[in-house]
This record gives C-alpha cells, structure tokens and sequence, in this order.
C-alpha cells in the first residue's frame, strides 16, 4: 500500500447553521476499498456526504478533505463531480421540464470534456444509456421524462444508481440508498452498485441498518456518533451492530470521552 | 390636444375619399381627443409611455434597409408596415385559403373586408388602437372558406427597420403600423404564425392589431413571436371573437428587450366556445414588459384557460394584468387563470393582478399568480452531477420557460419557438455575468 488514499479527512469539524454537527472526523478511503459508515440518526451521516460534495449551507470550522490529494475546499461541487466524486442522494429532486436524457447528456459531456476526452453526441450517448439502463431495470420510456417527476421512491434510487453508472465516478458515496427500498428494488440498486466496484474506485456507503450491506459488503466498517467516528473494524461490526443496536456504542464513546 | 407624438403625427395621411381613408380619418380623431394613455388611467398603471412621448420621428413606412429574402421561410413579409414581395411567396398556399394584403382585399371584396375591420379594434376605446388605425397602411389578410383544414401554418413575418439620418448621422426614429385581420370560416381550421422583429439598433414604434373571427367550429392556433430590439417601444393588441363551439388558441411570446405592451382582448361570445391563452415573456436589460389580457365570456357553457409565464432577468420590470369577465349569461362558465413568475435577478420587479368579474351564479373560476426564484435543491443537483452553475441556471430556467411552449401543437412552429426562447434565455444569462452580477 504506497499508494495515497483517495480520499483522505483530517479532523473534519463542520457546523450547520451555526450548531457543530461533525466534530473531527479522520477517514481515509484507498482506491478499491468500500467502507460503510453507520450511525443513529443525527449521527451527522448525511452532514458528512453533504459536504464531500460542496452543498451549501454547511460550514468547515476545522480541518481539511483531500481528494487525489487537492484540497476540496477549494472546489466548487461541479468541479468535485468532474474530477470523479459523486453523491447518490437520499432524497433525489424532482425537476419538471427537464428530461432526464438530456439533462444526462449535459452531465456526461461536462464530465468528457473536463477529462480531456470527446462529447458524446446524441447517437452514441443512446447507445451507452441504453446498456446502462438495463443494468438497473429501467425502461426506456423513463428516459424522456423529466428528472425524477412521477417516480416512485425505488424508481428515483435506480435512477441514482443510473447516474453513476454512466458518469463513471471514482469516488462514490452512497447516502441511504436503502431507505425506503423493497427487496427487489435493494437488489437491483445494489447490482448497479457492485458493478461499479473496481481497484480504481472507493465507495462510500452510508446507512442506518445493516440489511443493505448484506448486498454491498464493505471491508471495513466505521460507527459515527455524535459528530465522530467511534469505532472501526471490519464488516463483522456491522453484524454486531445489528444485534446490538447503536447504544452499547453510544455509552462505550461517552464512558471513554 | 396635448403635444403627445407631435413628431409623428405630422406624417399622418391625408383624408381621401375611400374606405380606408374614411376609416383612418376619424381614429386620428380620436387618437387626438384621447390623447396618449397615462399612470393615471386604472389599465395603465404599471406602465408609461413617456419614452414614446420623447422620440422624435423622422420617418414612417418603408425605410432604407432592404430584407434577404429567407426562401420558403414566410408567405408574406412586410417591411415597416409595407408589403415585400420579394420577401413573400404566396405559391404554396393550400386550397380553400385566401392570404392577401389588406390593399388589395378591400379593392376586391370592400363590403366584406370593410365589415370585419375595426369592428373588435375600436378606435374609440382606445388611444393606440386609434394610433394604429389612423396610421393603417396596408397588412395581411387571411380568410378561410368553411370547412378548409390547412395542414400547414401561415407565416406572416412584420420587420421593423431603422436607418441613419444622412446629415446628423444620428439614428432616427421610424414607426411602423402593421395589422393582421384573419376570417376564419365555419369549421374549418389553420394555425397562423406571426413575427415581429426589428433589424437596426435605432428606437422607434411599432403599433400593431391583430382582429381574428371565428366563425361556429372554426379552429384557430394563433402564435405569435416578438423579438425586437432593445430600443423599440412595441404596442400590439389582438382580439379575437369566438363564435359557438369555435376553438381559438393565442399564443404570445413576448421576447424583445425594449418597452413593451402587449394586449390580448378574447370574446367567447357564443356556447360552447372555448378559447387558450398562452403566454410567455423574458424581461431582461432595462426592459419593460406589460401584458393586459381579458378573457370575456359573453355566453353560456364556454370554457377559458389562460396561463402567462414570465421570466424577468437584470433590471427588468413585468406587469401581468388578467381580466376574466363573466357575464351574467354565461351560466356553467369554467375559467382558469394563472401567472407564475420567475424572477431571475435582485433588481428585477413583477407587478401582477388577476382581476375577475363575475356576474353569473354558476361558475368556476380559479385564479393564481406566483412569484418564485430558481429551485436551490434542483440547481444544487445539476452542479453535483457536473454542470456548471450557469448552464445549470440556464437549464432550469429553459425548463420554465418551456412549459409554456408545449401547448402550440403545430410542431413546426413549436420547434421554432423553441429555438427562439432558449437563445434569447441563453443570452440574458450571458447578460447577467458581463454585469459581474449573480443571477439568482
């Protein structure tokens, strides 16, 4: 392991509207590697993969993100998307009037274009959604409608899950993809999932239960309570979690702290 | 009389013995009593004419500026109110449909062309109606004989030019006076498509009135598209009388950038009637865009269904003023409204009002106006899949926009409206970064 990771958090503290929410976090994700991040809610999950992506309203008081080295701070949430870090939402927007093919199209090509590399036109982008698009179930007609108006809840997941496949992400984030999800519908999102898993690509997969990672199994495990990571190991953490609950930990961090 | 349009009225045409003549006569006369409307008066409260008052008009009708000819692209084409006939090709029309210059309608069939002329444009009601009638010089004719469904639309293109005057070499004001009247025959069908846009940088005035009837089962789509330049103070007025059963669709897309007031007056005056009116317009620059629409249901069991979209940019003012008036007749009436705005800029303003008058008891009538600014969460989305914040802006706001354009069903012109509101959108965002300021 000489390589250096992917992505590397140093003593992430960050506030929203002026309440802290993380408070120092270490993470470092080495290219290949899927970690999963667990945690009661208000845990600061969501806060975390907020800002890897640069949503506003978020402030880093303390600390920094790196990614490929450079500073995030630094990025403006479409350059971070360009350079290959990408956030399947727990909550994905409607927007009416704009098709989801088009506005794909756009996506990709700001990608293409940022890496060097020739726009897609309108033919050969067909051909690519297409055989995405069975990767995760969708039929055609999904793709001429607007973003996400009139899909169900697994409808708009699978389409998270479609954006990353055709946007070719090297860092992934996955922010309770589960919720909501019946069990066809978890094991079509986490096909898309596994497809993308690869040596050059680190996944981070952000969930409150465990029965998602029966599908995506993590190497390694972190439990987020209260704004930090209390404890880490492998996927077996996960299980003991389970069983568990979250409070053993919980009182294990406030009796160390 | 006051000094109002001094300069322009002193190209007024003489009196002479003829139809026209007769008719232009008596609106300059009234135009002269009424004198230009002012804040004063309840319809004009949002807007003032004063840049008109303040242009000096050196030339009315044809300018200096010859057009290209787009072959095909039109079927008729005037120039500052004239017809181009090199412009213009009439070869391709379809059977059953008359597409003609007023001039020469009201020398073929003077009864009949004179019966429809002016008859919903009152002059008397109306001061610019009256300024548009007193300066009346020619226009296009359309009629259509019962029963002809035409599978194409008419194009009809207005041009504004503007020139340089020789000794000052400073810009002068032009005017021009364009007029469609359209006569649509029992059951029968057409899509008309109307351009005004202006070529030239210098101000002027362009004072248009579109008269459509249609006649019992008649199906009229009626779009019009106005782009002209920044310095221009355009006035058009349409109005159209929906006989029993007749179906009229107006389609407005207000894009140009000067001082604008658009008027739509609709009467569904029989049973059965029912009328559409679409709307759409961008305000961007210093632009001044008023749109006054009233939708009159004069008879039982019609249906009206009106939705005027505005997206105001920069320092651009809007004024949106509905009138739905039920009349105490016009039992089973269904009337819809709305006006949902989107205000792109700090310094950009709406000023809207719904205004309903109902006088019958059985009725439905729903009316809303909303003023909204891009959806944070959606344009955080695009920029997390890779869009930049511009294009992100450009494509939510395009998304607006485009709603509107969806309800033209000729798709031809559908695809050319289309065309005309991205580009113009893509320009006042590009507008907005030259200013250094952040659309929001």
């Amino acid at each position: 392991m000489t390589e250096a990771p992917l992505i590397q958090i140093h003593d992430l503290h960050a506030t929203a509207g002026g309440s802290p929410i993380l408070n120092g976090i270490d993470l470092e994700i080495r290219a290949g590697e899927v970690h999963a991040v667990m945690g009661p809610n208000g845990s600061g999950k969501s806060t975390l993969s907020n800002i890897l992506v640069g949503k506003p309203g978020y402030e880093v008081t303390k600390g920094e993100i790196l990614f490929r080295g450079k500073n995030l701070a630094d990025m403006d949430p479409e350059i971070r998307a360009r350079e290959g870090i990408f956030l399947a939402f727990q909550y994905p927007v409607e927007i009416p009037g704009v098709a989801n093919n088009y506005f794909l199209r756009t996506a990709l090509n700001a990608i293409r274009s940022h890496r060097g590399e020739e726009e897609l036109d309108a033919m050969d982008f067909l051909s690519v959604m297409r055989e995405k698009m069975k990767l995760v179930e969708m039929p055609d007609e999904m793709m001429s409608r607007a973003i996400n108006e009139g899909f169900s809840g697994g409808e708009k997941k699978r389409n998270e899950i479609l954006q990353m496949l055709l946007l070719e992400p090297s860092f992934c984030i996955l922010d309770e993809t589960d919720s909501g999800l019946d069990i066809d519908a978890l094991r079509i999102v986490a096909n898309g999932v596994n497809q993308m898993r690869s040596p050059d690509r680190a996944m981070l997969v952000i969930t409150h239960y465990q029965r998602l990672l029966d599908y995506i199994v993590p190497d390694h495990v972190h439990v987020l309570s209260g704004g930090r990571i209390v404890r880490s190991g492998s996927k077996e953490l996960a299980i003991e979690l389970e069983e568990k609950g979250y409070g053993w930990i919980e009182d294990e961090a406030g009796a160390a702290s | 009389m006051s000094r109002d349009l001094e300069s322009l009225l002193r190209f007024a045409p003489d009196g002479s013995s003829d139809r026209l003549a007769s008719l232009r006569r008596e609106a300059l006369a009234q135009f002269e009593e009424q004198g230009l409307p002012t804040r004063r008066l309840e319809n004009w409260k949002g807007t003032s004419l004063v840049p008109l008052e303040r242009l000096h008009f050196e030339r009315v009708g044809p300018g200096a500026k010859s057009i290209e000819p787009e072959t095909g692209a039109f079927d008729l084409v005037f120039v500052d109110g004239r017809l181009d006939s090199a412009a213009s090709d009439l070869s391709a029309l379809p059977a059953g449909i008359r597409v003609t210059t007023l001039l020469s309608a009201l020398e073929e069939e003077p009864e009949r062309v004179s019966d429809f002329l002016g008859r919903l444009a009152e002059p008397k009601r109306h001061a610019l109606i009256a300024l548009q009638t007193a300066f009346l010089e020619d226009g296009a004719f359309v009629s259509i004989d019962p029963g002809t469904k035409t599978v194409r639309p008419l194009r009809i293109r207005f041009v504004s030019t503007s020139d340089t005057d020789l000794d000052t070499e400073a810009e002068a004001a032009s005017a021009s006076f364009p007029r469609l009247l359209v006569v649509a025959g029992e059951d029968s069908a057409a899509t008309i498509f109307q351009a005004h846009d202006s070529i030239g940088s210098a101000a002027g005035l362009t004072a248009t009135v579109s008269e459509i009837f249609l006649a019992r089962g008649a199906h009229v789509e009626f779009v019009q598209l106005q782009s002209e330049g920044a310095a221009r103070v355009h006035f058009t007025s349409l109005h159209a009388r929906v006989e029993r059963d007749a179906r009229f669709s107006s389609n407005v897309y207000t894009l140009g950038e000067g001082l604008v007031r658009s008027e739509a007056q609709v009467e569904l005056a029989e049973p059965g009637a029912r009328a559409e009116l679409n709307g759409l317009f961008l305000g961007r620059g210093k632009g001044h865009v008023d749109h006054f629409t009233t939708v009159d249901h004069a008879a039982e069991d019609c249906e009206s269904d009106e939705e005027y979209r505005g997206v105001l940019g920069d320092h651009s003012r809007g004024v949106f003023r509905g009138r739905v008036i039920v009349r105490p007749d016009a039992q089973r009436t269904d009337a819809r409204q709305s006006n949902p705005n989107l205000l792109l800029s700090d310094h950009a303003n709406i000023d809207t009002k719904p205004q309903l008058e109902i006088y019958a008891d059985d009725v439905r009538a729903s009316h809303g106006a909303t003023i909204g600014q891009l959806d944070e969460d959606a344009l955080f989305f695009l920029r997390a899949r890779g869009i930049g914040e511009s294009s992100a802006r450009l494509l939510l706001t395009n998304a607006f926009a485009q709603s509107i354009v969806e309800r033209i069903d000729d798709q031809g012109v559908r695809d050319l409206v289309r065309e005309h509101v991205e580009s113009t959108l893509d320009q006042f965002e590009g507008a907005a970064r030259r200013d250094g300021e952040r659309l929001r």
